[in-house]
């Protein structure tokens, strides 16, 4: 009889544990990204670059990248596009290093912290890098296309709009300034590609990314993505000057050329590097 | 047999994803990363500066000339985030600074730490800030 007790007990105790853990996984809205998040993946679409048009080729070519692994080492199974970078700063000519936008994807492929805000028909990204607003339209607009596409012209960080399929938003940006790299190393993209996001919350503190770039003037098959995953940022993370709770949020990370290109560069980067390899 | 060959792919992934950290700065050639130099000086400016703040310290060379040292060092919110701020370092404050020099000779470098006259040591780079990436 005691025994029997004992096992009810065990048995509500089981029973109550296992709904408190299934309610703590659900305990999350899958149509709500809202929250101050950091990505993780590769630095760029990923490693898996598909075949290039000669165009594209010329493109990565003419991009010389300081960051990747040094131009002449060896492969070690990478695409030779991550092994390209130059060993002395000032030749190379990432837009970035003059405090050029960094523009889309390669913005959002830095794991600095970005804010997801929802406002009504509309995601904002508010990147602590560059202080930068992405709007992501969902008021059932298309993407400009055509006249209108070509009326209205490349932008850094494109024309973007999309939906919800199911719990995943998906979203395809178009017109995106050319004169900015994919990522960190260099890769081009065109002025003709479309790039696929698709977000998926998969926990409380948690996002899955997965994007897919469609570009066939430089790109011979689309590039698919790894899988991107943005984890949450604690709030002590995000405190400016390290005082909990004085100025929390997203900070100010922009890179202005009186700062890079007339300070840096100038008093250190350039001077440090000069003869350097010669 | 299953389990090390997932490892291996799991190895070998890593390497894929993660390039090697020497090559990862975008600073090249630029600094010698091997060689540590310690200089005893005073702040003669901080420029607390996005995406790169900069330190200048006045160091007596042994013919008591004065040279003006400058380092790079981390962004902003890095330091911020460490609990450093624009007044963390003041002008005229004796400090002794820990730099990898610059490889052609100039009196530049980038911050391996900060050593206060009290010996307390800060904006170190070997206990988490990452002035590199």
């Amino acid at each position: 009889m005691r025994n029997r007790s004992l096992i009810s007990l065990l048995a509500t105790v089981l029973v109550v544990g296992a709904s408190s853990v299934a309610m703590a996984q659900a305990q999350f809205n899958p149509r709500d990204l809202s929250g101050i998040w950091t990505i993780r993946g590769h630095r760029s679409i990923s490693a898996n670059v598909p075949p290039m048009t000669p165009e594209g080729e010329a493109r990565l070519s003419a991009n010389k990248p300081t960051r990747g692994r040094f131009l002449g080492e060896p492969l070690n199974g990478q695409h030779p596009g991550f092994v390209r970078a130059v060993r002395i700063p000032s030749q190379g000519n990432d837009p970035a290093h003059q405090c050029n936008p960094n523009g889309f994807p390669r913005l959002l492929l830095d794991p600095e912290p970005v804010e997801f805000l929802q406002a009504e028909g509309r995601l904002l990204q508010l990147f602590q890098w560059e202080r930068t607003l992405r709007e992501l339209w969902m008021d059932g607009r298309a993407v400009p296309a055509g006249e209108n596409l070509e009326n209205l012209g490349p932008a850094w960080y494109g024309h973007t709009a999309g939906g919800w399929e199911g719990n995943t938003l998906v979203l395809n940006t178009v017109g995106l300034d050319d004169r900015a790299w994919i990522d960190i190393f260099g890769f081009p993209k065109s002025t003709a590609a479309r790039i696929e996001e698709r977000y998926t919350r998969t926990g409380p503190d948690t996002i899955e990314l997965r994007m897919t770039m469609y570009d066939p003037t430089f790109y011979k098959e689309p590039w698919v993505s790894d899988v991107k995953t943005f984890t949450r940022v604690k709030r002590e993370e995000t405190t400016y000057f390290g005082w909990y709770g004085l100025f929390s949020g997203i900070t100010e990370g922009i890179c202005a050329p009186l700062n890079e290109v007339d300070s840096y560069n100038t008093l250190v980067r350039d001077p440090a590097g000069k003869g350097v390899g010669k | 047999m299953k389990r090390l060959r997932s490892l291996v792919l799991l190895l070998a992934g890593v390497l894929m994803v993660a390039p090697p950290l020497a090559a990862h700065h975008g600073r090249g050639a630029t600094f010698d990363m091997k060689k540590q130099l310690t200089l005893k000086g005073t702040v003669s400016q901080v420029k607390w500066q996005n995406p790169h703040v900069l330190i200048f310290i006045d160091v007596k060379d042994d013919a008591g000339k004065v040279v003006t040292w400058g380092f790079e060092n981390s962004n902003v919110h890095t330091l911020a985030n460490q609990g450093y701020n624009r007044n963390t370092l003041k002008i005229g404050q004796p400090v002794t600074a820990v730099l990898n020099p610059a490889v052609n000779g100039a009196p530049l470098g980038i911050i391996v730490k900060v050593i206060l006259a009290d010996g307390k040591e800060i904006m170190s780079r070997e206990r988490g800030g990452n002035p590199l990436d």
